[in-house]
């Protein structure tokens, strides 16, 4: 028992051993616990005669303290001490002495290596989360994903008694579970009304996922019989909309106008398929939900232990063509099956990967610059190398002390470039948000950890080989005769050529894939669209379909709001259509009047767009024959206007006007065609436009009603200030009918091809942090050479050599190089850049207008990185090359 | 052999008069516990002095953890008496008047 000290003695007594404490974590292991009882055997005697000489000794403390305080430079000491004894430890204090004494050598290394290892990190830390680490779902490599296949499609949906029949007969699954992939809902209720993504599941959906409810529960097996008026929130719209308040389970709210009770709250990360905000049960037993034609349905399926995808697919087949047999309407109908994490990644796996490879090739080149420092230290190094290995030092011993030095500086490298790679993380999840699947999920863990401490390793490997090969080969005698001199010898600088030649081809690599994506993106944002973008605004209304219950009022709502909205300053026009570009839309299929489909397969289909009659001088879609609506087609015979693409496919060398379409609107609608439009970009410059009929929003029977529309408004000056003025016009005239997706249609448009340009960012910034490098290299290299020959320019100069015969001399022995490099980096490129072609939009993979202007960039930043050296070689003066001997 | 450093020779003659424990050196030498320590490490590894752990009888009866102590060795008092010479004989030749050196 230690009872003997007075709390306040004690008190002093912990202070102290919180420094020995500390100061411990110097002292190697096994000398640790001796040396901390020594301290704390000595506190605690002179605690103890404090406390009885005079209690509360305030000065008598403070100098205790003090003389705590040596035990850091006590611990310091033993860890030195203990580097003496071990020969590690040993080359491991020299190594660090050495680059303690050249901080700015030794920092320009460690900051080379740590922008590479950083980028590195950060870009290893994304294909990790995006590509290696498991789905968040129990056991995820089961989870199979289902589109609904035919003769024309692959990736269609299935219909709810299909899905019901699959889910009854088959063998394979454990648990086969569907949804809806599209979808919406407007929620109501105390604040504004709100247009979310909503989704209806079949009950077992989230059990065959193996999701956990974050609160709450999931659906239970008979909330998919009958109707069942319940909902799960998304983590994301229950923070936002309801504060994050649990409460909120069990009370109702309103959704599309009916009250629905909340029975639980989904987690917050799940995969992009899941970006749904609420989730209802299918009703199976509804009428909609029982017609064999209509396909709305993608499954889920948990393959049971031991079963193969294929096989699985060899079964699902099996049961199709049972259905098929069964019911004429199944005819061609089967499943599609694919690994779900396939579905959940996308097509941004090989894109990751391309990327990960360019940023390990900015790493190689790095290390190439260090390798190159290092050398050229080496060289100016080489005396002290004779002197050690004339006092004995084994040539093992010498390599192994540089190879000591190289770790030192890739193990620093290595710390400074997590943090870096950190950093990149956090804006990389800021500026990426949305154009890479589980961008959210990302961060550093132990798998990015080992990377980063592998990669610094490898690094230290990569560029201290050369300058400890060079010093093991280097002989002996010639060292000592040049001891003094330093003077290069040929096989050192013959290395660092070869480094120089490696970094531009690497870059040369590198820049052409930046280039030919650059290239693409500019393609990409030059498609025409097909209408004129500047000064237009969308908006989505939809009216809730409780409320707005006939087509009446559907078109009073409208006429009022189109009324107020034109009233609104700075707006020139405004339209509507339930096809707006980026935004979705239907199809549905047609055939030319007197000339109906003999077969299902013989059916033509086209896109379907439901307009007002301002919507083509609104959106400027040029017309190529006839008229656009008027108010006379309100009433009357059926008319329709059809795309520019259509009218050629379907009357190649005639005109379109005047003929007549059916289309398939449930029931057939008869239009004469009145006018054709230019084609629109709908899906996004990098898709061809499609076919589309237009119709008009008035006319009775035409197209599928009214009750959702896309606001296309044009407005002369800044489009994001007639936001707020849109939205108090919607709620003038009805406050349950919610305004969502207010958004400039040029920023539409640019976020459309977020996705490709950042990834020509990254490649971009890779590639031009290589071009630096190299070219540093280069620079390097040649200034340093010259600094060597300058008693050979001198002696040169001195014979009589004029100084634009020595300038000349330098450039081609530096441009020899990047001339050699840039070959080689053209043949690399040749077959790396195949990798990319399948990201590029009306660009070839061997572009010759990337690979020229790559090749003659190179050689000017070659030359420009030639002239100061050569410049200086020019400088040599002959009088002290002739005496420096 | 080379002369031990002042500090050194400071410390070593405090652990020769049998002042024995880290902190009294300390107060024997008016030296700090920064320099007082590794010095006594460094002596230790040289072989001139060397570290007990007192009793733990004693430690016990006072109910406190016991303290390390030094001891100086043959090599250590042989070390102590020629650096000691080695000192005077630099004072001497520096011209400075010898005075009372730490007597053995």
């Amino acid at each position: 028992m230690r009872d003997d000290l007075s709390r306040d003695a004690r008190a002093v007594y912990d202070r102290c051993m919180r420094i020995v404490r500390a100061a411990g974590v110097l002292v190697p292991d096994r000398r640790r616990d001796e040396w901390t009882r020594e301290w704390s055997g000595e506190l605690w005697y002179r605690a103890l005669l404090l406390d009885r000489a005079r209690p509360n000794d305030r000065h008598g403390e403070r100098r205790l303290m003090i003389r705590t305080v040596g035990a850091i430079p006590h611990a310091a000491w033993t860890l030195t001490d203990e580097m003496r004894i071990d020969p590690m430890l040993q080359d491991l204090k020299y190594a660090m002495r050495g680059l303690v004494k050249r901080p700015a050598f030794a920092a320009l290394i460690v900051a080379t290596l740590a922008l590479g290892i950083g980028a590195n990190t950060a870009m290893f830390s994304i294909v990790n989360s995006v590509l290696f680490r498991p789905l968040p779902y129990e056991r995820p490599t089961e989870l199979v994903y289902m589109y609904g296949a035919f003769r024309q499609g692959s990736q269609a949906m299935v219909s709810p008694p299909d899905y019901l029949d699959y889910r009854e007969r088959n063998s394979v699954f454990s648990s086969l579970a569907a949804r809806t992939v599209f979808g919406t809902a407007v929620i109501t209720g105390s604040t504004e009304p709100e247009r979310v993504a909503s989704s209806i599941a079949s009950a077992n959906f989230f059990t065959t996922l193996g999701v956990k409810p974050y609160r709450g529960r999931v659906f239970l097996p008979e909330e998919e019989q009958g109707d069942h008026a319940v909902a799960i929130l998304s983590y994301g719209l229950w923070q936002r909309r309801y504060g994050g308040d649990v409460r909120i389970i069990g009370k109702t709210i309103p959704i599309d106008g009916r009250p629905h009770t909340v029975i639980g709250i989904m987690p917050p990360v799940l995969d992009r398929t899941m970006d749904v905000q609420i989730w209802r049960p299918i009703p199976f037993r509804t009428n909609e939900m029982s017609v064999r034609r209509f396909h709305f349905l993608r499954l889920v399926g948990r393959l049971k232990p031991g079963v193969t995808i294929a096989q699985a697919q060899r079964h699902m087949d099996g049961i199709a063509r049972d259905l098929a047999a069964q019911y004429p309407e199944n005819e061609s109908w089967r499943l599609n099956l694919v690994p779900y994490r396939d579905v959940v990644i996308g097509g941004v796996g090989p894109v990751l990967l391309v990327l990960l490879g360019a940023v390990g090739v900015v790493l190689l080149i790095a290390c190439g610059n260090v390798a190159s420092l290092l050398l050229a230290r080496a060289s100016a190094r080489s005396g002290e190398m004779a002197v050690r290995t004339a006092l004995g030092a084994g040539r093992s011993r010498l390599v192994r002390q540089l190879l000591t030095e190289s770790l030192l500086l890739g193990v620093a490298a290595g710390v400074a470039g997590l943090v870096l790679g950190h950093y990149l993380l956090v804006v990389v999840r800021a500026v990426g948000d949305g154009m890479l699947p589980r961008l959210a999920e990302v961060d550093i863990d132990g798998t990015v950890l080992a990377f980063t401490f592998g990669v610094s390793l490898l690094t230290s490997l990569v560029f201290g080989a050369a300058p400890a090969l060079h010093a093991a080969r280097t002989d002996l005698a010639a060292m000592m005769k040049s001891l003094g001199k330093s003077s290069a010898t040929r096989s050192g600088v013959s290395t660092r050529d070869v480094l120089v030649v490696a970094q531009v081809a690497l870059s040369v690599v590198l820049l052409v894939g930046a280039g030919l994506l650059v290239r693409s993106l500019w393609r990409l944002q030059d498609v025409k669209t097909g209408f004129d973008p500047s000064g237009l605004v969308a908006a989505s209304v939809s009216l809730p379909p409780t409320k707005y219950t006939n087509r009446d009022a559907e078109v009073r709502f409208w006429d009022q709001f189109f009324e107020r909205v034109r009233a609104i300053p700075g707006v020139e026009s405004v339209a509507a259509t339930t096809l707006f570009p980026l935004r979705g839309g239907g199809d549905t299929y047609f055939y030319i009047d007197g000339r109906p489909p003999a077969t299902d397969a013989d059916k033509m289909n086209a896109t379907v767009s439901s307009v007002t009659e301002d919507y083509f001088t609104t959106m400027r879609i040029p017309l190529v024959a006839g008229r656009v609506f008027n108010t006379s087609d309100r009433t009357g015979a059926g008319v329709m206007i059809v795309s520019d693409a259509l009218a050629r496919r379907l009357f190649p060398g005639a005109s379109a006007l005047g003929k007549r379409l059916v289309v398939d609107f449930g029931k057939p609608f008869v239009g004469e065609i009145v006018g054709v439009v230019g084609d629109v970009r709908i899906y996004g410059q990098a898709n061809d436009a499609p076919e589309v009929m237009y119709f008009a929003s008035r006319q009775p029977n035409a197209g599928w009603g009214v009750g959702f529309g896309n606001l296309a408004t044009r407005v002369r000056g800044d489009p994001e200030a007639v936001a707020s003025q849109l939205r108090a016009a919607v709620r003038a005239l009805d406050p349950d009918v919610p305004l969502s997706a207010i958004q400039s249609v040029e920023s539409i448009l640019y976020d459309s091809v977020a996705a490709p340009r950042f990834r020509t960012q990254l490649l971009v910034g890779f590639a031009g942090v290589a071009l630096i490098l190299a070219v540093v290299g280069l620079y390097g290299m040649l200034a340093y050479s010259v600094t060597q020959r300058s008693r050979e320019m001198g002696i040169r100069m001195a014979l009589g050599a004029r100084p634009t015969a020595v300038f000349r001399m330098v450039i081609r022995q530096g441009m020899a190089l990047v001339v050699v490099g840039i070959v080689l980096g053209v043949a690399g490129a040749f077959g790396a850049t195949r990798l990319l072609a399948a990201q590029l939009f009306a660009v070839k993979a061997t572009d010759p207008i990337v690979f020229g202007s790559v090749a003659i960039t190179l050689a000017v930043a070659g030359l420009a990185a030639c002239i100061v050296p050569a410049r200086r070689a020019t400088k040599a003066d002959p009088i002290a090359a002739l005496r420096m001997d | 052999m080379k002369p031990l450093s002042i500090s050194a020779l400071a410390v070593l003659g405090a652990v020769s008069r049998a002042i024995r424990y880290g902190f009294d050196i300390m107060d024997a030498t008016g030296l700090p516990s920064g320099t007082v320590y590794p010095v006594l490490g460094r002596l230790e590894r040289d072989g001139y002095v060397r570290s007990k752990w007192e009793s733990q009888v004693v430690a016990q009866r006072e109910k406190r953890p016991p303290r390390r102590y030094y001891e100086i060795t043959a090599s250590g008092a042989r070390a102590l008496a020629e650096s000691a010479e080695h000192y005077r004989t630099l004072g001497a030749r520096l011209g400075i008047p010898a005075r009372r050196t730490p007597a053995k």
